[in-house]
Parts: C-alpha cells; structure tokens; sequence
C-alpha cells in the first residue's frame, strides 16, 4: 500500500494540480500547496535519506562518530558538477566516477584514522571536511568561479530527453535509494556487517576474533563516503546552480541528527528520521512568526531525543 | 495484517494534515483584491542582519503604496519567505512562490548563490524574479526571468579601480582585503583584472572570513606593507570592524569600500575609525532628490534606525515590481516584458536609488556615486566619475 | 620582528579566548561524556548580558562583568537541568543531539530577542584601563591595553581554576567523577550536584571570554559559532577531558591561527589550524595530554 503510494505519488500530485486548476478557473481557490513544491520537498527528503544511509555505516555500524560527512557530499557534488558544467560529460558517467572519487577520499581520511577512536576520531573527520570546503571556496582556478560557484550544470539526459521536471528527479532519486537501500541492506546482513558490528560493540574483542580492523573500517569508509558522493552528484544536477555554501559544517550536523534522531544503526531510523528532519523546516513555515522556525525545529530536536532517547526507532526494535 | 493497516491510515492521516497545514499557510482565504508580491530573502539564519533590512525597505513601500490607493485600486500583499541565506532552502522557497499562482513576482533574493538557487526553477515557471542584493555576474545570464537593481560585481570592481586612479592618484600601493564568500571575492576579482590594467600597484590581498570578528592577524601582516589604501571588499559590519581594528593597529592607509559598506552600521560599528573612508555606491540619498530624503526620514521614524542601500534598492525593486502591475498588466508574463521594456536611460525607472534600467541580460546599469565619511557622516566625495563606462 | 611578535600576541590572545571557552567544553565532557554544543551559544549570551548591563542599563564595566558570569552560570545550570539530566543515562548521541537542539534554540532566540545587527562595545562605557592606547615593546611591536589584560586574566582565571580542580573539596569531587561517575556516586559524593557546578564554572569562564569577544570586536547571534568551534577542537587538540590540554590546545590553535593567518594564507586561516591539529592527533591518538580511552560514539 505504502509502495503503490509512493510510486504514485507524481500521479497524486498531478492530479491534484489538475483539480485545483479546474476550480480555479471557477473562482474558487483551493488552500493546497502545488505539486512541483510537494515533490521538491519529497524529493530533497529522499537525498536525505540517501545521505542518512550513507552516513549510518559509520557511526550506526561501526559505531565512529563521524562530523565530516559532508567532505564526501561535497566531493560528489563538485566532481560531478564540474565534470558536466565544465567538460561536458554526460551525467551517467559523472556519476559513478563522483562514487569512486568520493570512495578514494573516503579511504584517503580513513587511513590515517584507523586508530583513532571516540571523539578524536571525530574531530578529525570535521577537519577534513572543512579542510575540502575551504579548497572548493578559495580555488578559483579549479572551480571556475568565486565561492565554489559553479553555474549551470546541465540536465541529464535519457534516451535523448532532459530529466529536470520534478516527477522525473523523484523517479531518478527514488531508484538512487533504492539501490543504496539494497546496498547498504545486503551488507549490513552479510559477513562485512557482522564484523562491523562486532567493532561497535568491542574493537579490542573483534580484533581478537580474528576479526581485520584495518580492512573492514576501510570497506565501511569507502561505501559511506561513496554514498555520500552519489547524493552529491544528484544534488549538482538538481541544483543547477551550486556554491560552497550547500557544504557547511552544518549540513554533517543535520545528517547525524536525522540518524540519531531515527535510531543510530537503524535503516528504517535512517529513513524516518531523514524524512522527518528534512520537511520540518518545511513544515514549520506555518508559523505567522517565521524568524521562529529554527527555534522551534531547535525545540522538536530536544523533545523527541527527551522522550525518545534510543532514536524513534531504537536497534532493539528492529531485531 | 493489521498493523499494515494501521501504518497505512497513520500515512494518510500524516499527508492529509501535511497538505492541509501547507495549504493554509500557503493561501489562506484568497482575496480577489490583492495583489501579491514574494518578497525572499534571508530573514533568519547568519545573515539576517541583511534580511531584516530588506523586510523593512519592502514593507514601508508596500504601506506608502496602500496608503495612496493601492495598485489599480487593489490592495498590495507581500508575502515574506525565508531562504534563510542557504541554496537549499531558497530551492524550496523558489519552488513555493513559483507554484502559487496567485504571487505575481519576486523581489529577491539576497545572496547570489540563493538567487542562482532560485534561476532555473523561476525560469521554468516563468515568473519574474527582481534581486536587489546579488551580485555575482552569472546571477542573470541566460535567464529572461532574471532581473537586478544593482550592479555587477565586475562593473563595480572596475570602477573603484578606475576611481582610485583618476582621483586619488597613481602611484597607490593598493591592498584588497576581502570577505571570503561570493560578494568579496566577485568585486575582488573584478577589481584586480582592471586595476593590472590601470597599472595600479596591489601589494597585497588578503581574506577574511565572514563569521569571524578577529581581524588583526590579517591586519599586521597589511600593516607590515605599509599599503596607501585598503580596498575593503566586504560587506558593512565587518568593515566596521576591520576600520576599528586597522586604526588601533595603527595603519593609517586610506579606506576604500564598495557598496557593500554603504551603510549607517558602518559607521555605528567603526566610530572615529570611519572618518575619511571611501564608499562607491548607486546612490546617495543627498544627491537622490527630495525623495530619496523623504523616505529615509519616513524609514527612520518607523524603525528607529537609518535605511541601508539595500532596504533602499529593495523599496525601489518592489516599486517597480508594482509600476509593472500597472503598466503592464496583472500577470507574470506582462510584469516581465514591462521589465525587459526598460532598456534604456529614457525607459528608466526613477527610484530613490537612482535611475534603473535593464541591459539584454536583465543585470541594470546605473551610475555610480563615491561618498566620503565626514563627521560621522556619509556625504558625497567632492570628485565624482559619473558618465564612466 | 616586529611584525613576528605582534603576531604572536594575536595568536596569544585568541587562544585565551578559546582556551576559557574549550575549558567550559572539556570540564563537561570529562564528566558527562557530552560535547557541549550549546556552550558557544553560552559565550555569545555573556556577550549580550554584558552589553546590555551597560547599554540598557548603564552600569560600570567592573560590575558587568561579573554579572554576566553569574548570569551565563546561571543558564548553564538551567540548560544542565532541563536538557541533559533527563538524558544522563541516554545514549551518547542523544545527548549530543540536544545539545545541538538547544544550540539552535539559543541563537535563535538571541536574534529574536536582540536581532541580528552586529553592537560594538560603546566606547565611552569601556573602562578607561582598557581604552589606552598602543604601548612599544622592543623592536617595535606595538600591544594594546586590552589584549595585554586579556591574555593576563586568560591565564589568571585558568591558574585560579587549575587551583580549584586540584586544591579544593569540589575540585576533587569533580576529578573523581571524571575518573568514574558510578564509583564517585558510590564513594557518596553527589554527581549532580557536581555536575551542576561543573556547567556553571565552564559557562562562567565562557562568559568572560563572550564579554572580552564583545570588547575587543564584536557581538551578534552567529558569534558563537565560529569561536566555538574551533574552542571544541582545541579541547580535542589538548586531550578533551583534559583540562591543562585545554588551555595548551587553545594556545596552540589561536598562535597557528594567527601565524597561519599572517605568513601562509589568509584565505585558509582556521584551515591551517586543523591541519595542525589533524597532525597532532594522527601522531597522539589522544590529544596532547589526554588519557587513551575507548570511548565509542
């Protein structure tokens, strides 16, 4: 029911539209919001659930706080955004070489790291990701404008036609997650999953067991940073128009929140939560007061980590 | 079995409320004698300093008009949405007004990377998006949609290059220090393309972050150049405190601003500092006529504080917005031919900041103007370069 | 030389300002195991108390000063009580989660109640102490008054709270449940009552830097943000729990700062800052002084 719902959701929309086109034309204005705004919503919703699952790996899995998700976020976007903006390339190849880019730098941070633990790791991980921000920002020369602008990323193209209306970028993130949903799933439940749940729950005893830290941290590294890249790569395109400014510091802040506030290791969590998170400050528009919203979504934060304090979804509840 | 059910009804429930809840504050009880003009802008967020001043420059025209009959006789309603000064949001903020039919256009938005945000979704949707805040060059190209009250960063860039040299001298030892975001680095880099021309000697660039407060790294290095003039490409609370930090420093050198600057905050923020400093800007309310005079005394009454150019080039876009309406027609399409109509100095729109009219691209050209802090005050610089192009 | 020396006063003065701030991060998290988001919010709220003691209400720099210490002391242990004591036994994460709940309720809520317009200290309320102007150094370096009194009262307040943690009753009591919360609550010391005073000393000291930030440059609702991110990563830097790694680690970051800043490059200033620290963290797992743990997310 939920899937036809979800599959059909263009069509509502559309349908929708259609009748308050209808009504309009006789005088009567329906209080409902258009399609096209629904399904951006839905849309950017769906992004971040892709970039929640990434994330997830990390600190869900292998249970390392990480506060630099967005490094990963950014080189996607900027590999993609320049590799079509500036040379042209077609987006399908843009996309999976953004993964791999995203995937070496992924491996590139965790090398170093690989001992680190706690907090320690996660600083360092902010560093980095501050470290590609403040490049995209000042380098001119690589970017090709000021602020990491870069303008008019052309639309993908399928079968010859451009893919930029909104039912069409809900179908292509739609089956984006639903790759990384497969993904992540198969290997959360597979012998990689098993053994990074063995690294969350005591590294010393999984080292013993046998268990190589080294290679596993580093496989759970490269598929995090891979998504995250993959979600940077849609965003490019979807965007049209990018800048530094969409890979704040804060950005990594509001992806664990969106885990978190889901369950941490949970992938329903990871979903709901990136759902939730992404259309409340959406949602809180309703507010007369607007300078309040945040303050609000500051406030929503705090009570359901208060009466939810294990995730909406906590990791019990899922096995 | 049971549980599916009940997870479906919670669905529908939630996307019933959603739609409901959206809806409302979409529309509310529709109106037919309306008019309704989004302004967006950062009203929230980290620069909010700017959209508080930007709701205030749209809200008093939006009296002034109602005040005196309304357009054709309809009320003018703006709709204030907050991009919160980040491109995601303003997306979402772009994609809200250009899918309710009843918002005629624009006004905004404020940072470049949010009116590039908003380009391609007001473009497919066709609905005029006026900015009276950004800068960067590519804002308006290549959209028919796209329009700005103020200039370029390259026109402005070149111009205080130009301004130095002709009035200030030619043998200036020149140091940019910039804000590291989209504006300083716009107005830098189109400042140094024209003063290499020019020949003037920059001896230095640095930056500075725009969330930073801490300027005195950057400065003593400055100081150690013994430059003859900063050029200060940033925005005003900053320079305020750059031109504080650099005089207890005890650099001496000439201030120079850009539009950026122009703003009584500057001189709030730097005090004594301020004195002497150099702001180009596209107008100024001494020279804009009775007018310009007239509405920063009625801005200042109604909030206390003096008007900054960009709740003065926002007062103006939302009056062209609304000359539009009535000349052109109620609709998006006539409010954007009328628009791109105005393509010459003739055609031009006569604001308080000065004569606007629109180039191919839809960026504006104006004059520019160069003021000086006199006692505490801005005033028009004795050596003006109008007519310069 | 002189430029070299001057520089390094820049670099001395914001790391007193990040190390009274990474202070109040670290005391906290030595305890409760809680990255403190929200502390950044406390130093800016300093900022304004201060402000507004002698702008609304006219009293003299000498007396505001403590007044937003107590005050900023005060929301600290409101902030404790109300946000982070339901959460004690949560999750890790959770907490973190609130603490950056409440860091968007505060700045928000600043800029509600004072807008975002950036205030400068007035200078006629600036203590005449402080306004004086460059004094020389040899070589030609020139300080001013109030970077001079701020690096001193820096390093006073941290030798006086290096005194508490090591001299007094509360200070052991605070060392102990650093050590093991369950076992100091065993031992019969009460750890909310020392949780509670460890939230008031770290916002207080927060607060003197909030209000020499707002002497010295500015004060807005974003404030917060900037300085105390990077007060976090000193913490880190210093070994986080650590309360000497925090003043070293702040010392450090803010003498990079400005020496990054002034010899390498403006356009990557913090950036040169945690290239340092990554260095070091890579090399010392733990920080500089920090004890090696196993904590997990």
């Amino acid at each position: 029911m939920i899937l036809i719902g979800v599959v059909c959701l263009p069509l509502l929309t559309y349908g929708a539209d259609r009748f308050v086109d209808l009504l309009y034309e006789r005088d009567i204005v329906l209080p409902i919001p258009s399609g096209d705004y629904i399904l951006r919503i839905v849309v950017q919703a769906c992004l971040y659930m892709l970039l929640a699952l990434g994330l997830n790996i990390v600190p869900g899995f292998t249970g390392l706080l990480d506060l630099g998700y967005v490094g990963f976020y950014l080189v996607g976007g900027y590999t993609a955004g320049l590799l079509m903006a500036r040379l042209g390339w077609s987006y399908w190849i843009a996309l999976p070489l953004a993964a791999i880019h995203g995937a070496i730098w992924g491996l590139l941070r965790g090398a170093p790291t690989l001992r680190l633990t706690g907090d320690y790791f996660a600083i360092v991980t902010f560093g980095f990701s501050e470290l590609l921000f403040r490049v995209v920002k000042n380098e001119e020369w690589l970017i090709g404008g000021p602020n990491g602008f870069v303008n008019d990323i052309p639309p993908p193209t399928l079968f010859g036609y451009e893919i930029y209306k909104y039912w069409q970028q809900y179908y292509h993130i739609l089956i984006l997650l639903a790759l990384t949903i497969l993904v992540v799933y198969r290997l959360q439940n597979s012998r990689v999953g098993r053994a990074w749940a063995a690294i969350r729950e005591d590294e010393r005893a999984a080292e013993s067991m046998g268990i190589n830290l080294r290679e596993y941290k580093s496989i759970a590294f490269a598929v995090s940073a891979a998504i995250g890249a993959v979600g940077g790569a849609f965003f490019a395109q979807f965007q049209v128009n990018i800048s530094a400014g969409a890979f704040e510091f804060w950005e990594s802040i509001f992806i664990l929140c969106m885990i978190v506030l889901g369950g941490v290791g949970n992938i329903k969590g990871a979903i709901i939560g990136a759902g939730i998170l992404a259309s409340l400050g959406e949602l809180l528009r309703i507010i007369p007061f607007g300078g309040a919203r945040y303050l609000i979504f500051g406030i929503i934060l705090i009570l359901i980590m208060r009466f939810r304090p294990a995730g909406l979804l906590s990791m019990r509840q899922q096995n | 079995m049971k549980n599916r059910a009940r997870s479906t009804v919670l669905l529908v429930i939630c996307v019933v409320t959603f739609v409901m809840i959206m809806g409302f504050s979409l529309a509310g009880c529709e109106n037919r004698n309306e008019i309704k003009i989004a302004v967006a802008g950062p009203f929230t967020g980290s620069v909010a300093a700017f959209g508080e001043m930007i709701k205030r420059g749209a809200e008093l025209k939006a009296k002034e008009i109602n005040a005196a009959g309304g357009v054709n006789g309809k009320t003018l309603t703006l709709l204030f949405e907050d991009d919160t000064g980040k491109e995601k949001e303003a997306g979402l903020v772009a994609q809200r007004i250009a899918g309710n039919r009843q918002i005629l256009a624009v006004v905004g938005h404020f940072n470049s990377a949010c009116s590039l945000a908003g380009k391609p979704i007001y473009q497919r949707a066709g609905i005029v998006e006026l900015s009276p805040g950004s800068t960067n060059i590519k804002v308006c190209e290549g959209s028919d949609w796209t329009f700005r009250n103020l200039y370029r960063d390259d026109f402005q860039g070149a111009f205080v290059a130009k301004y130095i040299k002709n009035v200030l001298g030619e043998n200036q030892k020149v140091v940019i220090f910039f804000d590291n975001d989209d504006y300083g680095r716009g107005l830098k880099d189109g400042f140094t393309e024209v003063a290499e021309q020019l020949g003037l000697e920059i001896i230095a660039t640095e930056a500075y972050d725009r969330d930073n407060t801490d300027f005195k790294a950057q400065l003593t290095s400055i100081k150690a150049k013994h430059p003859h003039l900063i050029f200060i490409s940033g925005l005003y609370s900053q320079a305020g405190l750059i031109a504080s930090q650099a005089r207890e420093a005890g650099i001496t050198a000439q201030l120079f601003g850009a539009d950026g600057v122009d703003s009584p905050d500057f001189l709030e923020i730097a005090g004594d500092a301020a004195e002497g400093t150099y702001v180009s800007t596209p107008f100024v309310f001494e020279l804009g006529g009775p007018e310009a005079q007239r509405m920063a005394m009625a801005f200042e009454e109604a909030y206390g504080i003096a008007p900054d150019t960009w709740a003065a080039l926002t007062y103006d876009a939302v009056g062209m917005i609304v000359e539009a309406i009535e000349k052109g027609g109620e609709n998006r399409k006539a409010i954007r031919d009328h628009l791109a109509s105005i393509n010459s100095p003739e055609k031009g729109y006569t604001g308080i900041t000065g004569l606007t009219y629109f180039d191919e691209n839809g960026d504006c050209a104006k004059p520019a103007y160069v003021k000086i802090v006199e006692n505490g005050r801005f005033v028009p610089a004795a050596e003006q370069m109008l007519g310069m192009e | 030389m002189s430029q070299f020396l001057e520089q390094i006063i820049n670099g001395l003065v914001l790391g007193g300002i990040y190390a009274l701030i990474a202070v109040g991060y670290t005391m906290v998290y030595g305890i409760i195991q809680l990255i403190n988001f929200a502390h950044g919010e406390i130093f800016m709220f300093g900022a304004y108390f201060a402000f507004l003691c002698v702008t609304t209400f006219g009293l003299s720099f000498w007396f505001a000063l403590p007044l937003s210490m107590s005050l900023c002391a005060l929301m600290g242990m409101l902030i404790d009580f109300v946000a982070y004591r339901p959460l004690r036994n949560a999750p890790r994460l959770s907490a973190l989660i609130t603490a950056i709940g409440m860091s968007l309720v505060l700045q928000n809520l600043a800029r509600l109640i004072w807008g975002a317009r950036w205030r400068k200290f007035p200078a006629e309320a600036t203590p005449a102490l402080l306004t004086g102007n460059a004094i020389s150094l040899p070589g030609g370096a020139q300080v001013s008054f109030l970077d001079i009194f701020i690096i001193l009262l820096a390093v006073g307040l941290m030798i006086g709270l290096n005194r508490l943690i090591y001299l007094t009753k509360i200070g052991k009591a605070m060392r102990a449940c650093a050590q093991n919360r369950v076992a100091a609550n065993l031992m019969g010391i009460d750890t909310n009552r020392v949780i509670t005073v460890t939230f008031a000393i770290g916002s207080a000291l927060g607060a003197v830097a909030g209000v020499m930030v707002g002497l010295r440059e500015v004060t807005e609702p974003a404030m917060g943000y900037y300085k105390g991110v990077a007060a976090f990563a000193a913490a880190v830097l210093g070994g986080i729990g650590n309360i000497t790694g925090a003043m070293f680690g702040g010392v450090i970051l803010g003498v990079a700062e400005a020496l990054g800043a002034g010899y390498i490059s403006s356009e990557y200033r913090l950036a040169i800052a945690y290239i340092i620290m990554i260095l070091v963290i890579i090399f010392r797992p733990s920080g500089l002084l920090g004890k090696s743990t196993t904590t997990r997310a």
